[in-house]
């Protein structure tokens, strides 16, 4: 007993340390949302390229895709576009969830759409153009219901329209090959 | 040169006032709605900066759910109905006050285990340190230390 309690201190102090080293590891922003293997909530919103179609959850099931939030505003998406269009080339299906940014009636000019998809044609000119088509979240509603806490951010959702995983930051290579690829290849399967 | 500096300052306050103009300016029915706002933004957590509650940060998803928020409230939600209709969308993170289920189980157990622990080890030294006092050994170092001080009284003229 004597013994024990002699190594007790060092064994406290090793306890206490190694979890404060698997902190300085840890990314603090990683957390499970709160969507996963749930159904896309419902929407109803507009094509950003062509608004007089109206997407909705049950139009987007069949096949297992990628859900990109972005916004030309957002250096990190502008910067995540050219590996994203690789993808595409590779077969994977990416859909953009438009993430428009709020307007403050008294500094901002009102939205104007023409302005915007003249602003995305350029950037998706410049960068590369990933997306099958986007869908424009002017109100962020969509996203509210899906937990977005910013841009970029993905979601894979399977053939059968429920999510089943979230990432938040860029995709680059080693993100999709370690983290995205594998849930990919798995919700893929028919 | 005063003069500058008053019309600086004039200039300063006049976008000072501008600045308060341009902040959030709610209406609420009643005063308990009010309440209920402040309380619910001061308690939600804002999903994209750290350690931050919704009421205090701009960043835009913040913004986002102080206005659903107000929504909700005018809509005449409760307390209870506003937390789960942000906890189902950004998880448990989203409230500052973590629920008591098996991951968090820890939080309210380890304190408690601790406090057991160190009365466990206190009451375990107590019954080692008793017992010591008794002891045959010890009763000869007082018999000998009593002769010690016996002689050196002794010694003294």
């Amino acid at each position: 007993m004597r013994k024990v309690l002699f190594y007790a201190p060092l064994a406290l102090f090793l306890v206490l340390a190694l979890f404060l080293l698997s902190g300085l590891f840890s990314d603090p922003r990683e957390r499970e949302s709160a969507s996963l293997n749930k159904a896309l909530p419902d929407f109803a919103l507009a094509d950003l390229m062509q608004p007089q179609h109206i997407w909705t959850a049950e139009q987007l099931k069949g096949q297992t895709f990628l859900l990109n939030v972005w916004g030309t505003w957002c250096p990190t998406c502008n910067a995540e576009l050219g590996y994203l269009s690789e993808l595409r080339a590779m077969g994977v299906k990416i859909v953009g969830l438009y993430y428009e940014l709020p307007r403050d009636p008294a500094f901002d000019a009102p939205f104007d759409l023409a302005v915007l998809q003249q602003d995305v044609t350029q950037k998706l000119a410049q960068h590369g153009d990933p997306y099958q088509f986007n869908i424009l979240d002017l109100e962020r509603s969509l996203a509210l219901d899906l937990g977005v806490s910013g841009a970029p951010e993905t979601f894979i959702v399977d053939a059968d329209g429920i999510v089943r995983a979230h990432h938040i930051g860029d995709i680059n290579p080693q993100v999709w090959r370690t983290k995205l690829a594998p849930l990919y290849q798995q919700w893929s399967q028919p | 040169m005063k003069q500058l500096i008053t019309s600086i300052l004039s200039l300063l306050l006049l976008f000072g006032a501008t600045l308060l103009q341009a902040d959030e300016i709610l209406s609420f029915d009643n005063e308990a709605e009010r309440q209920l706002y402040q309380q619910l933004t001061a308690e939600l957590r804002c999903p994209q900066c750290q350690n931050q509650n919704i009421a205090d940060s701009n960043a835009i998803v913040a913004v986002d759910m102080r206005q659903k928020t107000y929504q909700l409230v005018r809509e005449g939600h409760d307390r209870a109905q506003v937390l789960d209709y942000m906890k189902n969308r950004y998880g448990d993170f989203v409230h500052y006050q973590p629920p008591f289920n098996r991951y968090t189980l820890w939080l309210w157990l380890a304190p408690l285990l601790l406090l057991t622990g160190l009365a466990g080890v206190g009451l375990y030294r107590r019954k080692q340190q008793l017992p010591l006092a008794n002891d045959t050994q010890q009763q000869g170092l007082d018999t000998e230390l009593d002769q010690l001080i016996e002689r050196y009284r002794s010694k003294k003229p």
